[in-house]
């Protein structure tokens, strides 16, 4: 899909403050003025140590961004150093901050790539997240909702056990009604969130799904909408070196039909590069497995 | 006011710092971050003569001090890159130098025929050192024959400025680049990555798809230096220094151990302007130490 957003820019952001959103799970708000400008599904790439050791950036999901006040904000979980690090860089610390980068989930007012996407206006916004895939659907619903107060908006949140979920302060934010499922059934229900959008695909009348997770769990996530008819768009996290295109390291590969409409197929289209012809994509463009 | 410009086996650089090939796309790529006008050229990501899908991912993982890819050489294509590609290069004031690749040494110089009938073309660099190429790259330059009978071909093609970019994947690199300068290269760059591998301990597995992958980075840097200082004694033609440059101090080692000019790879991924910011710092040293122009340091290391 094609972005057309805010261009990108490397900036120097400060941290505000982090909190611990759920176990090893945290939220960090940053003041980056040009990067707040950001969309729902677009990302940023930290610096998180001036001497670039760790060597790569740190990719991370927008969860949040206020181009009023220039913040934006980040979630995520403390998986490895450069993650670790960030989770404990005190208020007031300096990092380097490029972004936006990447397409977006449209906007829920305006389509800005008809062609290639479902119509977005019609109906329910049902969002289904797994794990740290909550922070773009977080973004969305709550654009979403301060567009439209009275939009629909359904949030299924999935986690491995209760103490993984985001609080409910940070859910209501961001959706009209909200479910969790976990593995363990410590919270919500016991099993698959995937159970639960299935449950919701059988009521709903006009829905669109917009989906970030595991990739098992938003592969299943596109069979059950294709199976359904209903249009999913999902925002793929990848390893990734650059961020900006250059590099060709975080690819996804196309199902043989998504391939560049409208012209030949080539090996050179096979695999899409995350990083700037996504990290949104219609999920049926994806060769999920 | 310093002079930076060099002229690099026929090619005129306004400064002797590049961007290496695969880690500038085609140069419209940086365009957010950089004017590329402000540094001295680009070497375009590799093409071969059909499209290539490249390798399966994971492509990349991080190590330390540095990276592995196996990207495999995705790219459009000759007849793609020249009807998508080039028209936004052809625009660029900079030196904009064209990498390629094939299978064979004949399909190197069709290759080359077609290029140099592109409109401000700067000359051609030979990757005969990815290591990520199952059919061709590495494959060459581990052979001083190989090498030689590709840069033959291309020679024989076009009149441009042909570079060989050397891999270090060899037991002596200064053969490989005689060999390459007998046959007729204008200038050699080096070093291609260092072929490595990661392997998950849960999994079990190695972490790139492809096995194994081409190590970049600050890692390399110190092995780099090394070939350029030995390549140094044994050959003529200039050289182009690659390898782990991240700043003018990275670069300007390169410079005083005898490479004509740099390249910078993998550090754009991490900082996009990093190329402009090598410019300046290579301009404040020679102010400081009243050197211009800045060619005059090529090859200045005291021993």
């Amino acid at each position: 899909m094609k972005s057309v957003g805010p261009s990108p820019k490397d900036v120097e952001a400060r941290i505000c403050w982090t909190v611990e959103l759920a176990e090893k799970t945290y939220l960090t708000r940053l003041e980056a003025d040009h990067v707040a400008q950001a969309l729902p599904g677009q990302f940023l790439q930290l610096c998180v140590r001036a001497d670039f050791s760790p060597l790569l950036r740190l990719p991370l999901s927008v969860c949040a961004a206020d181009p009023a006040t220039g913040t934006v904000d980040v979630a995520y979980e403390d998986v490895g150093p450069k993650t670790h690090i960030l989770s404990r860089l005190p208020s007031g610390s300096q990092v380097g901050c490029m972004g936006p980068l990447g397409n977006y989930f449209p906007d829920p007012v305006r389509i800005l790539d008809s062609a290639r996407l479902p119509d977005t206006n019609k109906g329910a916004v049902l969002l289904v997240g797994g794990g740290v895939g909550m922070p773009p659907l977080l973004f969305y619903g709550s654009r979403v909702l301060s567009r439209d107060p009275q939009a629909e908006v359904c949030l299924l949140a999935g986690a491995r056990t209760a103490a993984k979920h985001f609080p409910d302060a940070v859910m209501a934010g961001s959706a009209s009604r909200y479910r969790r499922a976990t593995d363990d059934g410590t919270s919500g229900h016991a099993g698959l969130v995937t159970d639960l959008l299935k449950e919701e695909l059988a009521k709903a009348a006009a829905v669109t799904v917009y989906t970030c997770g595991p990739v098992g769990m938003m592969a299943a996530v596109a069979t059950i909408c294709r199976d359904s008819q209903v249009p999913c768009l999902a925002s793929l996290e990848e390893y990734m070196a650059c961020g900006f295109g250059v590099c060709v390291g975080c690819v996804v590969e196309l199902a043989a039909q998504a391939q560049v409409p409208g012209q030949d197929h080539t090996p050179y289209t096979r695999y899409s590069r995350v990083c700037v012809d996504g990290p949104v994509y219609d999920t049926s463009q994806i060769q999920w497995a | 006011m310093v002079d930076l410009t060099t002229n690099f086996a026929g090619i005129e650089l306004a400064s002797p710092v590049l961007l290496a090939s695969g880690t500038c796309g085609y140069g419209r790529e940086l365009e957010p971050f950089l004017d590329l006008d402000a540094i001295g050229g680009i070497v375009t990501k590799t093409i071969t003569p059909e499209p290539r899908s490249g390798n399966e991912p994971p492509r990349i993982v991080e190590t330390p001090a540095g990276m592995l890819n196996a990207i495999g050489l995705q790219n459009p294509g000759l007849e793609g890159f020249i009807r998508d590609k080039w028209p936004y290069l052809a625009e660029l004031n900079t030196v904009v130098v064209v990498n390629i690749a094939a299978p064979t040494a004949e399909l190197h110089g069709e290759m080359a025929a077609s290029l140099d009938r592109l409109e401000g073309i700067a000359g051609l660099e030979i990757n005969i050192s990815s290591p990520n190429m199952r059919d061709g790259g590495m494959l060459f330059g581990c052979s001083a024959r190989a090498s030689a009978a590709v840069v033959e071909a291309v020679r024989r093609s076009t009149d441009l400025p042909v570079i060989a970019k050397l891999t270090p994947n060899v037991t002596d690199i200064a053969e490989i680049a005689r060999a390459v300068e007998g046959a007729g290269a204008h200038g050699i760059s080096l070093i291609n990555t260092l072929v490595g591998m990661a392997v998950d301990i849960e999994t079990r597995r190695p972490v790139l798809a492809n096995v194994t992958g081409g190590l970049s980075g600050p890692a390399i840097r110190p092995v780099a230096l090394a070939m350029v200082w030995k390549v140094r004694q044994a050959v003529s033609v200039p050289i182009m220094g690659i390898g782990g440059i991240a700043s003018a101090d990275d670069a300007l080692q390169f410079l005083l151990a005898g490479a004509s000019a740099v390249q910078i790879g993998t550090a754009t991924f991490t900082n996009p302007m990093v190329g402009v910011t090598v410019v300046e710092g290579i301009r404040a040293y020679c102010e400081r130490h009243g050197v211009s122009p800045a060619s005059a340091l090529v090859g200045s290391l005291q021993l």
